[in-house]
């Protein structure tokens, strides 16, 4: 007998496996860190930041980047560094929440849509296309005209444009799953509908739900900075990093750094993430392989 | 005629070639030399993963970026290809080798018409005019039996035939006449109906063109068939070689006979011979035994193979890596039962109750009208994958179902188990009629009706550990407690001759007989009356396929249960069941018990499947022309005689009006659907002669 | 005092654009009767000695313009198109006192209900039909006449009869004294057409200073000097080309490359980068327009005297002013009559100063020892979103915890929600006189009353500032109000907004007004 005698290697070591292998493509590897790296700077931010989100100082106003303010000020005195960096936590918050939820949703209409199949089917990805057919941008802007601006509003629009999308990846996988013999083994042993959605079909959705879902935070991020930039998303004060380029927008003539910090910082997150979820593609690819 | 004195064509010297795999290089192939005369077809056997793609690939210096060729020599004509840069591979490639792959829908362009495709081989291998290569395209096509090769040059490849498709790329590799052809698995693909005919075609060719062939396959069948000498190869070693006739009457290494053994040969019977496995399975990378390879699987090892074992060079030109291939010689031999070994047959046939019955059943799968059709108000049209069938199973008995792929097989088993809906007709188990839909069916019609499913890749959960899968069956089916289902798992595992320690294992970790095995399990697990076996060894390499067999044959001795088997295989089939039916077109045209099956008359269709069968010949009195044309489309079936339309021994017009009458006569248990009466018809026939070997 | 009611009831966004937009209308009476002497370089002006010869051509930037019948015009660069084609009777100077135009002399009899006014001599239409008394005649009963329904019909409505009482002399006869009735007749769409005018909108028929040569709507309108202009050697430039630029970055930068010689209104920030730029003279003056903190005092919490104290005590006007408006315009005083209307402005109650224990205080006072939390609503254009968050700063520090909501001004203006919301942020354009704001924002039924204020001493004054026509009794009656106001009124004014203009320092005369639009450019022309 051959090499594979041992058992099935706990979960927490295949974890640490995966995490080595995303280490392994150095793009992936600078685009995890780069999220792991916002990731901290979020959590430690509240104790990091040396000025509050809104502490003005109009004497201060307008400074270029100094030792004293690292990103300079903006129009209104406040210091560009610690209102990047308790954005951070926002944005993180916002765009993961929602699309966390909206992957929670999307799987759970996918899983169901797609294995029962029919008019159920027909019925839910007809809806989904005619939200598709909206620009993701378009259909937020409706929604939050609906709703009204706030922090919970664009949740709610994450939800909704995100939802359909993923719930559309799922199904397609879904529908290549259920046809497999362990499915229908599944189905000729009686099993419930909700054993074979969950423990039969779920687990072979997950590789492209976990690239999925890095691919909707990547975008995730860039809606909320762009919900901020439009000022339809989250209200001022909020260090949000959209709003912060629209605020500085205006004065770009003479605060640049206050449009450049924020900016960048969105760049290199969106990056950071679509590069972590191409990495994440393709270790789930070359495992299937 | 082939000369041994001349300089070999292909002359392959200690040849190794090895992958990277995660940093690390891992040896594919290991000191293989060969040799190929002009005009000789040389037989490479080996089952997946021994390194026979592989070997291909580096003779024609394909390997991708992570291959290397570690050392040796290959000469093409002398010149040895290791040493040529890549640009002049690529004059070579086409010019003077070329190679027809497995799956010729891949290799040719989707997007250009046939004709094109081969005279732009002219155009470069020949540097001819667009014109003249584009009748030789034509003539080239005629050359490999395509009927009207004008019309089929200004098709495009979807509109081909997997048939159709090979023999055009087969036109391509010799279009350049080149000195040696490479075939990967060629007809593997196809039906056994059409490999004969391509297999009858390639040979010829080959023949006339003084072409030096290698055959890579794992069918030893066909390598019988078509082969002067073969080697085989096991993880990367060539372990034997010899003249075919010498392969196959006298093999010396364990392996090879192994592999002859454990494959069924036609007229073989569960009761009468038992299959000989090869246990364990083939090593993987960076897991090959030290000394000989085969050792850990190999009935005869002791600690002489610990060490590498030489290459003994015999008399007649034979080659074998064996310490011990003359105690081989002797330990060779299949295990012949003693006759009536089997207690079932002294139960007679008509005491037995029937299981399963099926009456009428039609299976068809309406196809969406387009938008043209609704609005002309034409007929809806539909798939008639089966078509009034009816067929028993008696307690205990195995039904074997035979029929080329699109033969409504695996619907009509399918449709059985209640996945898909059947159109008419009446299914009953044990006399209660079944529900059509699988969720109207009660948990106990589920137990007593469990399927194992063709492709073990796809048959279990890979998230799911092996202990996890087998218990579900009891939990949902026998509604057993976890605790109980859990004591159950080693029983099972057991049962299917695999370690307890199995229980921890997920999917990923077993390979494909294990795989299969656990699927087994599986389906047994809550006793079922009748296990549905659709396929269940056609994805398995040959030496897993016997095991399974054996598995299969041995749970039905002992749970009693019944069998619906379903393959293309007549061997196999042949094997295992106790009656056969032949299905064509979603149609039954013939059954028969076993043991009748294979005495002439046979439907002509079923006398096709036998005669195609490579290294079988059925004794024609008055020769039968090969089966012409393809399986007609399901969605318009022909009148009359559903297989009217290729067969060779067609009557007349009265075939392809009237629906033919079953024919039977009193002595026998075989009916068949035909106009032909059964004295006509057995006069035309002969009995079937599998290829037997003798030994020495 | 009625506004424009029937505009109210059919658009909603125009109006309050209009109510943004700063324009002059006027009703009322003025205790002056002199005409004021040639326009006086009140406001900050390119000054140079004009020359008597034509010079050069004047490339302007402005926003399209949309409506080009005076009677219609709202923005600036109709109003600017308009200025230059068309004349005004009598006109309005930097300073907001009346200056004659058409009209170079009047008389106020009869207790102030009859105006007769004697027009300019030799002043000729483009077609080269001279001036009548007929004209101007016509022109106002137009504007008046209620079957048209013209956006002025309320504001003439006071007039009783216009007549023609010689071939140069108009006589206006009102139903009631107005003090501002002078300014009335300054309105941007008083402009004077030739009687019997069809087709205002495309003929451009007027007596003013320029022709118009060509109109391409999206793209540019080319106007050429009228030689024939009634004031000699004016204007002094050979023509102006105002260039349609939607968007207030792009005309600067034009201005920055020398396509266009002159900007007017544009952002502080805009403004600011502009300071430094060789061959680019900027100019700013102080207006009248401001944005207005407003909590409703007819419910909680605003309904404590407090907590309106509360929230002006804790807050830094002159911090606001830096932060938000650079340091351009003026600090505000809690009241609409700003330090540009120089006869009625009073410093006399002083603003206490910020102090945000105190504003505790008083918070605790009224029922919020915990701090109060509120919604500000802002609309999203100018400064007002920055407003909103340096006053959630400050107001922090007292206890008053705001959440900001920015909102479209379709949203905060629609479906009458800036008159419901607790506390809101609302712009006001500027005014030539004070009189509007306290009539339409802040009596007890006023139509915009946002504040929801009613306080009776201060409609009573507001009555006596608004009719009377002595000049001492109604500057009382504003020092009054002022210092109500800063007491007890339940607005903040923090700062009034300043105009900004950028002009190519080749030209010389040229004036900025606080409303752009009514930017005279006839003295302006090229340096030699």
């Amino acid at each position: 007998m051959a090499t594979h005698t041992g058992a099935a290697p706990s979960r927490g070591r295949r974890f640490v496996s995966q995490l080595r292998r995303l280490y392994a493509v150095p793009t992936a590897a600078f685009g995890t860190t780069v999220f792991v790296l916002f990731l901290a700077l979020a959590l430690l931010g509240p104790w990091i930041a040396p000025y509050g989100a809104n502490q003005q100082d109009y004497q201060g106003a307008r400074m270029a980047p100094s030792s004293l303010h690292w990103f300079g000020t903006d129009h209104l005195g406040r210091d560009v560094f610690s209102r990047v960096l308790l954005g951070a936590g926002e944005i993180l918050w916002l765009s993961g929440g929602g699309t966390l939820l909206a992957v929670l949703c999307g799987t759970a209409i996918g899983l169901l849509s797609g294995y029962l199949g029919g008019w159920l089917d027909e019925l839910i990805m007809r809806l989904f296309d005619s939200l598709l057919a909206l620009p993701a941008l378009l259909l937020a802007l409706l929604m939050l005209g609906i709703l009204g601006a706030s922090a919970w509003s664009v949740l709610i629009v994450m939800v909704v444009v995100y939802t359909p999308i993923v719930a559309r990846v799922v199904r397609s996988v879904v529908l290549s799953v259920k046809t497999r013999g362990f499915v229908e083994a599944a189905r000729l042993q009686g099993e419930s509908l909700g054993w074979i959605l969950f423990r039969e079909i779920l687990p072979s959705v997950l590789p492209t739900l976990a690239v999925e879902t890095a691919v909707r935070f990547s975008y995730g991020i860039f809606l909320v900075a762009s919900l901020g930039f439009l000022g339809v998303g989250v209200q001022p004060p909020s260090p949000n990093w959209g709003l912060m380029v629209k605020e500085a927008r205006q004065t770009i003539s003479q605060t640049p750094w206050a449009l450049y910090y924020p900016a960048g910082a969105i760049s290199i997150l969106v990056i950071g993430v679509n590069l972590m979820a191409d990495g994440l593609k393709r270790i789930f690819q070359t495992r299937h392989d | 005629m082939i000369n041994e004195k001349t300089a070999p064509a292909l002359n392959i010297k200690d040849l190794c070639v090895a992958y990277q795999q995660e940093g690390e290089w891992w040896e594919a192939v290991h000191e293989v030399s060969l040799q190929i005369q002009p005009g000789e077809i040389y037989g490479l056997v080996g089952e997946s993963g021994s390194g026979k793609t592989t070997l291909a690939l580096a003779v024609l210096r394909y390997l991708g970026k992570n291959g290397m060729i570690r050392q040796g020599k290959i000469e093409l004509s002398g010149v040895d290809l290791v040493q040529l840069q890549p640009a002049e591979m690529r004059k070579l490639w086409g010019h003077q080798m070329a190679l027809i792959p497995q799956n010729p829908q891949s290799s040719l362009n989707p997007a250009m018409r046939v004709g094109d495709q081969i005279a732009e081989v002219y155009r470069h291998t020949q540097d001819m005019e667009t014109g003249e290569a584009r009748h030789k395209a034509v003539e080239m096509l005629r050359e490999v039996n395509i009927p009207d090769p004008g019309r089929v040059t200004l098709s495009y490849p979807h509109q081909l035939s997997g048939g159709m498709q090979q023999r055009v790329l087969i036109a391509m590799a010799l279009s350049s006449n080149p000195s040696l052809l490479i075939l990967d698995e060629p007809t593997t693909n196809l039906d056994v109906t059409t490999q004969a005919t391509i297999l009858d075609l390639l040979r010829s060719l080959i023949e006339q063109r003084q072409t030096a062939a290698l055959y890579i396959t794992h069918n030893l069948a066909v390598v019988a068939q078509m082969c002067r000498r073969a080697g085989v190869l096991y993880a990367g070693r060539l372990v034997e070689e010899a003249f075919i006739n010498e392969l196959f009457a006298r093999p010396l290494h364990p392996y090879t006979q192994g592999l002859l053994e454990s494959m069924p040969r036609l007229g073989d019977h569960k009761d009468s011979v038992r299959l000989r496995a090869i246990e364990g399975r083939a090593p993987v990378f960076g897991d090959i035994p030290s000394g000989c390879v085969f050792r850990p699987r190999c009935p005869i090892a002791n600690e002489i193979c610990e060490t590498n074992p030489p290459l003994s060079v015999l008399p007649e030109g034979r080659k074998v890596r064996c310490h011990r291939w003359e105690v081989s010689l002797n330990e060779a031999g299949r295990s012949h039962l003693p006759d009536g070994r089997s207690d079932r047959n002294t139960t007679e046939k008509h005491q037995l109750q029937p299981l399963l019955s099926l009456e009428g059943v039609s299976v068809h799968y309406p196809l969406k009208r387009s938008l043209r059709e609704v609005v002309r108000r034409e007929p809806k049209r539909a798939v008639r994958a089966v078509e009034g069938m009816d067929l028993k199973i008696l307690s205990g008995q195995t039904l074997g179902l035979v029929g080329e792929s699109g033969s409504g097989k695996s619907t009509l088993a399918r449709a059985t188990l209640g996945v898909v809906d059947k159109t008419a007709g009446t299914i009953e188990l044990l006399g209660i009629q079944l529900p059509d839909k699988l969720s109207r069916r009660t948990l106990d019609t589920l137990r007593k009706v469990q399927s194992v499913f063709q492709n073990p890749e796809e048959a279990l959960n890979p998230y799911l550990t092996v202990g996890e899968i087998l218990q579900r069956p009891m939990m949902t089916l026998l509604g057993w407690s976890r605790q109980e289902a859990i004591g159950r798992v080693p029983d099972l595992l057991r049962a299917v001759r695999l370690p307890a320690m199995y229980a921890e294992r997920l999917p990923t970790q077993l390979s494909g007989g294990e795989k299969q095995r656990v699927a087994i399990a599986r389906a047994s697990a809550a006793k079922p009356n009748l296990l549905i076996c659709d396929e269940p060894v056609s994805a398995l390499d040959v030496s897993v396929q016997a095991s399974i067999l054996n598995l299969l044959e041995d749970l039905q001795a002992e749970h009693g249960n019944s069998l619906l088997f379903i393959s293309h295989d007549m061997a196999v089939v042949g094997f295992l069941a106790d009656t056969i039916a032949v299905i064509y077109l979603g149609e039954l045209v013939e059954i028969a018990e076993t043991g009748d099956l294979f005495k002439s008359p046979y439907h002509p269709y079923t006398e096709a499947l036998l005669s195609a069968i490579p290294g079988t010949k059925v004794e024609s009195r008055r020769v039968a022309a090969p089966l012409v044309g393809e399986i007609p489309s399901p969605i318009e079936k022909p009148g009359g005689c559903p297989f009217h339309s290729r067969c060779p021994r067609l009557v007349g017009e009265i075939c392809k009006r009237q629906p033919p009458p079953w024919q039977s006569q009193q002595g026998s248990s075989k009916r068949y659907l035909c106009h032909i009466p059964w004295e006509e018809l057995q006069a035309q026939q002969g009995d079937i002669q599998g290829f037997e070997i003798s030994r020495g | 005092m009625k506004v424009n009611l029937h505009i109210i009831g059919r658009n909603k966004i125009a109006l309050v654009i209009m109510l943004v937009l700063v324009f002059v209308s006027a009703c009322g009476r003025v205790g002056a009767t002199q005409p004021a002497p040639a326009a006086p370089t009140q406001g900050q002006s390119v000054s140079a000695e004009p020359r008597s010869e034509r010079n050069g051509i004047l490339r302007v930037a402005m926003q399209p313009i949309v409506q080009a019948d005076p009677a219609f015009i709202s923005s600036d660069s109709e109003v600017l198109v308009a200025n230059h084609v068309y004349d005004y009777l009598v006109d309005i100077d930097p300073a907001s006192k009346v200056i004659p135009r058409l009209a170079v002399d009047w008389q106020i009899e009869n207790d102030g209900l009859t105006y007769v006014f004697t027009l300019a001599e030799g002043v000729q239409f483009h077609d080269g039909s001279p001036l009548t008394a007929q004209d101007v005649v016509w022109t106002f009963n137009r504007l008046r006449d209620p079957e048209l329904e013209l956006p002025t019909a309320d504001l003439y409505s006071n007039i009783a009869d216009i007549q023609a009482t010689g071939e140069l002399e108009v006589t206006f006869i009102l139903n009631q004294p107005n003090p501002f009735f002078l300014y009335d007749l300054s309105d941007n769409h008083a402009l004077v057409l030739k009687a019997n005018t069809q087709d205002a909108a495309t003929k451009f028929n007027g007596t003013g200073p320029f022709k118009v040569t060509s109109y391409s709507p999206e793209d540019r309108i080319i106007l050429e000097a009228n030689k024939d202009y009634y004031i000699q050697d004016l204007p002094k430039l050979e023509g102006v080309e105002i260039l349609f630029f939607n968007d207030e970055n792009a005309a600067v930068d034009a201005l920055r490359s020398g396509q266009v010689d002159l900007v007017m209104r544009m952002s502080t920030a805009l403004f600011t980068s502009l300071q430094d730029e060789p061959g680019i003279y900027t100019l700013d003056i102080p207006t009248n327009g401001f944005d207005l903190v407003r909590l409703r005092s007819d419910r909680e919490p605003g309904d404590d005297p407090r907590v309106i104290q509360a929230f002006k005590l804790a807050t830094d006007r002159e911090a606001i002013l830096q932060l938000v408006q650079q340091g351009y315009g003026a600090v505000g005083r809690d009241s609409p009559i700003g330090p540009m209307y120089t006869q009625y402005y009073s410093e006399e109650t002083p603003i206490p100063e910020r102090d945000v224990q105190a504003a505790r205080q008083l918070l605790s006072e009224a029922g919020y020892p915990q701090g109060l939390d509120i919604v500000l609503h802002t609309p999203d254009t100018g400064g007002r979103p920055d407003l909103a968050v340096v006053l959630k700063e400050q107001w922090a520090e007292a206890g008053i915890n705001v959440e900001v909501s920015v909102e479209p001004e379709s949203v905060y203006y629609g479906e009458e929600r800036w008159l419901e919301v607790d506390l809101g942020i609302t712009g006001w354009g500027s005014r030539p006189y004070p009189q509007f704001y306290l009539d339409v924002m802040l009596k007890c039924e006023a139509v915009w009353n946002e504040s929801h204020f009613c306080d009776p001493e201060f409609d009573e004054l507001t009555t006596t500032a608004g009719t009377s026509l002595d000049e001492a009794q109604q500057a009382e009656a504003y020092q009054k109000i002022q210092q109500i106001l800063i007491e007890r009124g339940p607005v903040i004014i923090p700062y009034f907004f300043a105009q900004f203009a950028a002009i190519s320092d080749k030209f010389q005369g040229f004036e900025l007004k606080p409303f752009a639009g009514r930017t005279d450019f006839r003295l302006v022309n090229l340096q030699e």
